[in-house]
């Protein structure tokens, strides 16, 4: 094995011929058959790197970037004091939450309260593993990648139900049964949204439903379908995130918290930070369902015009999009107000549950009539 | 604001605490629950939580809206707002005069009792004239009730609220710069010399003061060779 072999990766994959996706597992797995061990290693490592990078890198900017566009959102300024402009605050919160004391309260079950967090921040870490960021930027690439992300968004709420139950404290409880109640609820209309663009792509594999969207994006090709499942997936993954409107498992102003009142210093931080990569978690899928993923923006037939947005690599276009979604979340948290919990049960039973059957049915007319672009 | 026609408001009157208060109400629209206002219902509420995205987008891109202010950077240029509440001062016209009578309103109304008022009979006028006018910074919970009970318009509400000194007892002080009578009763006075005779000036720390020796309940008086910790600039 020599040095250039590692350097010709190509992590930024320039050349629009084939948007052929080569996952970082593949690589170690194609290394291992070809009896190169370090090759392996390193593709090992790197899958590592890239999931805890991502996770560390993200909590600090999104938190950064939530605090400094809330401020503005709400007349104020944010952090300003830690570097310029506050730009090393998060440096500081996370120094601060390292060294505080982790408090445990008497009488809680002492397992469960130690596991809740990692579970949580355990969640996290496996939906990074498979959002494909670029053709060679995706840890891993499994066959039924929108059942495998169902899932996992559905462990995350184990972590906050056991959180909630072994602090041994009524509001905690109480945001732990909340969460139990919303996420498993929203769950339903999350995955109706999802397998309209199943139906569309005609495959599970995420990237498959990347590949599929060579053409145009599936928001502009199933049309109102496409809107609708849209819609519907972003109220249903706001939901999922804990996010205001619905982040009545935390509900600050009536559970002090919900279910992470009991946690302190890093543990805290943990689920903190799992919240937060969870939203860069859900922007990434409402690209890669509904806005083509890292394939750049088309039109037509215009080849002037396709030719330069084919240059901009597929990795900055992935990061632009989810940007724009993970703003997206944050304007509907700082301009909405929480919903109450019987509002929020009838807008997921009575109203999103409903129009996502009728709109699922109506996908699959459209895919049998072929009255889609 | 999804269900609330603004057009058809009704406007009634309510008796509130003694006084008549007009109450605006607008009528809250139920959704509709037929199939076809479904939809109407749905385009409601996008279109209301279109316009409050909107509110909030306008402030974000508008950094000129940010009120927060960088304090101790912007020390020299701060500007109070008109209504911020800070420390009590009495008003003053040209020639240095209050409007002050010594009708004690102040000091009843007070809720914690941060005024505490030395009226005497004025030598020259013979009437209840205010001598030392003592207010308490450091209790002062800056409700405004002493501005606007006084029937003269003598005190005011100025921005200053950098208070921050080591000994509290520094905080205790009088507003008056002389004792005397108001403003319009030494207008009323012809001859300059009776004038001066009447305004008997009065230092900011003195009087019955912890200052000047004298304890107050809770706080004990500044002892003879007592060193006051420097003021915090
Ligand atoms: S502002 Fe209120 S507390 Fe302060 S002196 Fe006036 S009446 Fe008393
Ligand atoms: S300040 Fe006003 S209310 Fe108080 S004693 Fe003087 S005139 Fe009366």
């Amino acid at each position: 094995m020599n040095i250039l072999d590692l350097l010709s990766i190509p992590i930024l994959n320039i050349s629009s011929s084939g948007w052929e996706t080569i996952t970082i597992a593949q690589r170690a797995a194609d290394a291992l058959s070809g009896n190169s061990i370090e090759l392996t290693i390193f593709f090992l490592i790197l899958c590592i790197l890239i999931t805890v990078s991502m996770l560390a890198g993200l909590g600090m900017v999104l938190i950064y970037a939530e605090r400094k566009i809330a401020g503005h959102f709400q007349c104020r300024l944010g952090p300003m004091r830690v570097g310029w402009h506050g730009t090393l605050q998060a440096f500081a919160d996370v120094l601060k939450l390292l060294l505080k004391e982790d408090l445990v309260p008497a009488r809680a079950d002492k397992l469960l309260h130690l596991g809740a967090p990692f579970l949580s921040i355990l969640a996290t870490v496996l939906g990074l593993a498979i959002i494909p960021m670029s053709p060679s930027i995706q840890v891993i690439d499994v066959n039924i990648g929108v059942v495998y992300v169902t899932a996992i968004t559905g462990l995350g709420v184990l972590g906050a139900l056991i959180a909630g139950w072994s602090s041994n404290n009524k509001w905690s409880l109480l945001g732990a049964m909340r969460a139990g109640a919303q996420l498993i609820s929203y769950e339903l209309s999350a995955t109706l949204g999802i397998l309209v663009i199943v139906l569309f792509a005609g495959s599970l594999q995420l990237s498959e439903i990347i590949q599929s969207q060579a053409e145009g994006w599936w928001i502009w090709r199933a049309h109102i379908v496409g809107i609708i499942a849209f819609f519907i997936f972003l109220i249903a993954s706001t939901a999922e995130l804990n996010r205001t409107p619905f982040d009545l498992p935390e509900g600050e102003s009536e559970l002090t918290g919900g279910f992470h009142t009991e946690y302190s210093g890093l543990r805290f931080a943990f689920f903190f930070l799992s919240e937060f990569v969870n939203m860069f978690v859900a922007s990434a899928l409402v690209v890669t369902l509904f806005f083509g993923g890292w394939m750049p923006f088309h039109i037509g037939n215009w080849e002037a015009f396709n030719s330069i947005m084919d240059l901009i690599p597929p990795a900055i276009w992935f990061a632009g999009k989810s940007a724009f979604f993970i703003f997206l979340l944050m304007w509907f948290r700082w301009t909405f107000p929480r919903m109450r919990i019987d509002q929020l049960m009838r807008l997921e039973w009575k109203i999103l549950l409903p129009i996502g059957f009728a709109n699922i049915f109506l996908a699959s007319l459209v895919i049998l009539t072929k009255f889609h672009f | 604001m999804a269900f609330i026609n603004l057009k058809k408001t009704e406007t009634t009157t309510m008796q509130f605490g003694g006084f008549n208060v007009e109450v605006v109400e607008a009528p809250r629209g139920a959704p509709s629950d037929t199939l076809i206002g479904m939809i109407g219902n749905i385009q409601k509420v996008f279109v209301s939580l279109l316009k409050g995205m909107k509110v909030t987008l306008s402030y974000l891109v508008r950094p000129s809206t940010v009120v927060t202010q960088q304090y101790p950077e912007n020390r020299e240029t701060l500007q109070m707002f008109d209504r911020f509440r800070a420390r009590l001062a009495f008003k003053y016209n040209e020639q240095g005069e209050h409007n002050c009578t010594g009708c004690k309103v102040c000091e009843i109304a007070c809720p914690n009792a941060s005024i505490i008022i030395d009226a005497r009979k004025g030598g020259i006028t013979k009437k209840v004239e205010i001598d030392r006018y003592t207010w308490r910074w450091d209790i002062c919970t800056f409700c405004n009730a002493c501005v606007m009970v006084c029937p003269h318009d003598a005190l005011e509400m100025t921005g200053d609220f950098e208070s921050a000194v080591y000994d509290r007892r520094l905080l205790i002080y009088n507003l008056n710069t002389y004792g005397g009578p108001p403003a319009k009763v030494l207008k009323k006075m012809e001859d300059p010399e009776q004038k001066k005779e009447s305004m008997i000036a009065r230092d900011v720390y003195s009087g019955p003061i912890p200052m000047t020796g004298t304890a107050i309940p809770g706080i004990f008086a500044l002892a003879k060779n007592e060193e006051i910790p420097d003021d915090v600039e």
